[in-house]
């Protein structure tokens, strides 16, 4: 390829990737190593250290799910607690005589799992407040479950003096509680006041923090990224937004879960306050406190704040207010947390430095674009049908009774007055909102009852009245995201693969950059780009999923007339390739382009033709220009 | 049957308490659009000042003092940190007020100590009514009187003045009333510091019937925001129901099976958020977010 070094910084090669995988691994494991020597002369807790480690990764897990997948959620210790426990009742009642440390946590791990898929199947549909209360009141019910279950969990007083768990390696049962040989470190201490226990965690959060890192880089991260910043597109490029959330929660659970099972394993304890609504505030804490959205920052936060907890709360009743004082503050004056404090928030590095060759973007037939079906016009089949179609809100009836067919390869304008129903009906066709009666067949296959998501991966996509576009994303990265979803589907755990290396992704958006004209400002931020092209990003993005059936909600409203003129001819282009319809009021521009138009009016078709009967069509007329002149009809 | 009637006006009673509180927490979303985490420490803040008052100065004047004295911490609290996250998503709001709230609940802990605290009501408040088959203490009875004219005078508030009206048309169409521009901020400013006071003056007539501590403010906050959920986020009568219901849900679980009352209210509220994601009285066009 000899664009090979342009492209380099984008995506490197693979053995380079792997390099720079293994300079993380090192560096974290260095400075976990380190970390409790520098704890040392400060005051010196090697078993503090320990549960720093341990608790970091329930925070690294809250983090994947308040940072990356933007949830709060306010009933954590519910995974936490629940983890010790589990933890501690399969050490007591499945092998009390050898207890196996990898039984116990792996076990309470997938069990945290299991946990947070059946609640997270019930929350990930809600938001903010509603999230938040729906976690915290499961939090409660496990919390009560577990106060009543006395025999298994002896109630308030919590399961104290739990057995040593040994860790079995091969041939070898290894005690963690066994000290390090001690060798004298001057102020850093002795090395024999740490126990295996800390190398053991430390590999932990060695771990977690390399699958923390894959995670949010991979391309699940990306889509969960997208779904964050604009749920209401990634629905309608094709993600399914609930399956993404419910995937983050339910592995943000586990991991908060194997930390508590650590944490119980460690202490030999679990106390009946690891699942308490305090409990859960202190992974917010951590989390805040350290920085969201950072990989480091939840795992700073643990450790300044246990710390600080650790000195001052036997020193002063008012640790908690400090603790309290130092959450607000960060909040208000650091809202991206201390750890961003250390080092400057690395630039987003623009993806694109590479412009493909814009040799692809000319006249010749494009193979990715699918034309559709049956290209002539007339055919038998119909692309997309109504029948009876209706939505009521309330009692007011926005759409009623509509029938309606349009042919492949139509270019067909749906015009009406304001309130006439037309973005009601278009959002049927996309399915964003399920019909009151009346069905929608998709070529003679009727997807009523057909989400929106699934909706687009049939074909059917949608630009929006207002644009809807990922704003902190450059526009290239926006289309990518859409022919990523036509790509790998609604769905995909791909947790190792990063989706720069998907050559059809690059080939679809750079395709539908093109197409709308948008190549030269491919690496502009959406959210920088003047209206007009954001509303041509906006199709851009919709064709970028590969759609049959085009919907276009006012492409050209608010455009000056020449941007609008160039948008009518690009829209024209699109038209000979895939069927088209568009809402416009810009009657210019219908008359123009439309092979036929159907006029909606209070929720009903009045009148479908070719723009001349349309035109001269008296009831349309009376109907949309209130007895205005055919003049202002025809010129807008 | 006389242990039944109890435990319904004990339900009344606390139900009153969530009504109150999650009438502020209402209003104040619907003006201001935030998700105030931090309304249980208004309950606190007017019970403390009403303990202090009571004891040293009079009863009489801790229902004055308390509602002024918190009205004026929430105009504080709102010019100083909250102003600047009307805007920002709920999830920024929710955190910034669960600071607050945890800032203030520690205060007042190293100011008055962990331990749970009580003022008496003066002799002629202390003695039973008879009330057919059972007595009930008549401060209580006096008390659920109280509140009810109290949301009695908010609900004019809120239906009959111009703040009123806003209000009303926050809880629709927030963007449409900012555009209307004009006095919203005096009105947002006067919604917040009123949902605030009611919440001080509950506390400081509720501390001699349930005592307070410092948690107390979280312990109270919790289930009003279940009602709000239950009842529908904006709806004033939604408060109402939502607050009856769950007083007298947790009343009567706690006459049944005791341990289950502090559980029952999140089964009661997940199974509303299942089956009616708006709320019992809420409007489907408030967007949940």
């Amino acid at each position: 390829m000899t664009t090979s070094s342009e492209t380099a910084p984008v995506a490197p090669a693979r053995p380079g990737l792997l390099a720079a995988d293994a300079r993380f691994a090192v560096l974290c494991a260095l400075g976990i190593a380190v970390f409790p020597f520098l704890l040392h002369p400060l005051g010196g807790y090697s078993t503090l250290a320990t549960q720093i480690a341990i608790v970091s990764i329930a925070s690294i897990g809250f983090n994947l799910l308040l940072g990356y997948a933007g949830s709060l959620s306010y009933g954590h210790a519910m995974f936490y607690g629940g983890g010790g426990y589990l933890a501690a009742i399969l050490l007591l009642r499945v092998s009390p005589q050898h207890p196996n440390l990898w039984l116990c946590v792996i076990g309470a791990t997938v069990g945290a799992a299991i946990l947070a898929i059946v609640v997270g199947a019930v929350t990930v549909r809600l938001y903010g407040i509603y999230f938040a209360l729906l976690t915290l009141a499961f939090a409660q019910m496990v919390y009560f479950i577990v106060e009543q279950a006395k025999d298994w969990t002896n109630g308030d007083d919590g399961l104290q003096a739990l057995p040593n768990a040994l860790l079995p390696m091969g041939p070898w049962n290894i005690d963690l509680t066994t000290h390090l040989p001690s060798i004298d470190l001057g102020p850093f201490g002795n090395l024999g006041e740490l126990r295996l226990w800390y190398i053991f965690a430390g590999i932990c959060l060695l771990l977690v923090l390399m699958l923390s890192r894959m995670l949010t880089r991979s391309q699940f991260g990306e889509v969960l990224g997208a779904i964050r910043e604009n749920e209401q597109r990634s629905t309608l490029i094709g993600f399914n937004a609930s399956a993404y959330r419910l995937a983050a929660f339910a592995i943000s659970g586990a991991l908060t879960g194997f930390s508590g099972a650590l944490r119980g394993m460690f202490d030999g304890s679990v106390p009946v306050d690891s699942l308490s609504i305090d409990r859960s505030g202190s992974f917010v804490i951590y989390t805040i406190v350290g920085g969201v959205q950072t990989l480091f920052g939840p795992v700073a936060g643990t450790a300044v704040i246990m710390f600080l907890e650790n000195v001052l709360s036997a020193r002063t009743p008012a640790w908690r207010l400090i603790e309290g004082l130092i959450f607000v503050g960060v909040i208000v004056f650091l809202p991206r947390g201390l750890s961003t404090v250390l080092k400057q928030q690395r630039d987003k590095s623009p993806r694109g430095l590479f412009v493909r060759s814009l040799r692809l973007s000319t006249e010749e037939p494009d193979p990715l674009l699918k034309p559709s079906g049956e290209g002539h016009k007339g055919g038998p089949m119909s692309i997309i049908e109504t029948f009876k179609l209706g939505k009521l809100f309330g009692r007011f009836a926005a759409v009623r009774d509509v029938d309606f067919r349009v042919d492949p390869g139509e270019l067909r304008a749906v015009i009406g007055p304001n309130g006439a129903g037309k973005t009601t009906f278009f959002n049927l066709l996309s399915g964003t909102i399920a019909p009151s009666s009346g069905t929608v067949n998709y070529k003679g296959r009727d997807v009523s009852r057909t989400s929106g998501t699934a909706r687009v991966h049939l074909g059917i996509a949608k630009a929006f009245q207002t644009a809807s576009l990922y704003p902190d994303q450059t526009v290239r990265q926006n289309c990518r995201l859409a022919a990523l979803a036509r790509v790998q589907g609604s769905f995909a755990l791909q947790v190792f693969r990063r989706s720069m290396r998907l050559d059809d992704v690059d080939n679809l958006a750079e395709r539908a950059m093109s197409r709308l004209e948008l190549t030269g400002v491919a690496d502009t931020r959406a959210g920088d780009l003047s209206h007009g092209d954001k509303k041509r990003l906006d199709i851009a993005i919709a064709l970028a999923t590969q759609p049959q059936i085009l919907l276009l909600d006012e492409p050209v409203a608010g455009m000056s007339k020449d941007e609008a003129r160039k948008t009518e001819a690009l829209i024209r282009k699109l038209s000979t390739e895939m069927t088209v319809l568009v809402i416009e009021h810009d009657m210019e521009m219908v008359m123009g382009i439309s092979d036929s138009i159907t006029v909606l009016h209070q929720g009903t078709v009045l009148a479908t033709g070719t723009p001349a009967e349309i035109r001269d069509n008296p009831r349309v007329i009376e109907a949309y220009l209130g007895g205005h002149s055919e003049a202002e009809l025809t010129h807008g | 049957m006389e242990a039944l009637f109890q435990a319904m006006l004990g339900g009344l009673v606390l139900g009153l308490i969530y009504v109150a509180i999650a009438v502020g927490l209402t209003i104040i979303f619907g003006t201001l659009r935030l998700v105030n985490f931090a309304h249980g420490a208004f309950y606190a803040i007017g019970a403390y000042v009403g303990l202090v008052i009571a004891q040293h100065i009079g009863v009489g004047w801790a229902f004055v003092a308390a509602p002024i004295a918190v009205a004026l911490f929430a105009v504080l609290l709102d010019r100083l940190v909250l102003r600047s996250f009307y805007d920002k998503e709920p999830t920024a709001q929710l955190l910034v007020t669960f600071g607050i709230a945890l800032v203030v609940e520690e205060t007042l802990r190293l100011i008055f100590g962990a331990t749970t605290q009580q003022y008496r009501m003066p002799e002629a408040l202390q003695g039973s009514v008879t009330l057919g088959p059972i007595t009930y203490p008549a401060y209580r009875l006096l008390f659920a009187a109280g509140v009810i004219v109290m949301l009695a005078l908010v609900w004019l508030f809120i239906e009959r003045t111009n703040y009123g009206l806003i209000v009303r048309a926050g809880i629709r169409d927030r963007i449409m009333v900012q555009l209307l521009g004009g006095n919203i901020r005096q009105a947002s400013t006067i919604v917040f510091a009123l949902g605030a006071a009611i919440a001080g003056l509950v506390g400081a007539a509720a501390t001699p019937i349930y005592s307070i501590d410092p948690a107390t403010g979280f312990a109270f906050l919790v289930p009003s925001f279940v009602v709000v959920v239950v009842g529908g986020l904006g709806s004033f009568w939604g408060a109402v129901l939502g607050g009856l219901l769950i007083g007298e849900l947790q009343s009567l679980t706690n006459l049944a099976y005791a341990p289950a009352s502090n559980v029952v209210i999140y089964l009661c509220m997940a199974l509303v958020l299942l089956l009616r994601p708006q709320g019992l009285l809420g409007e489907s066009e408030v967007i949940r977010q």
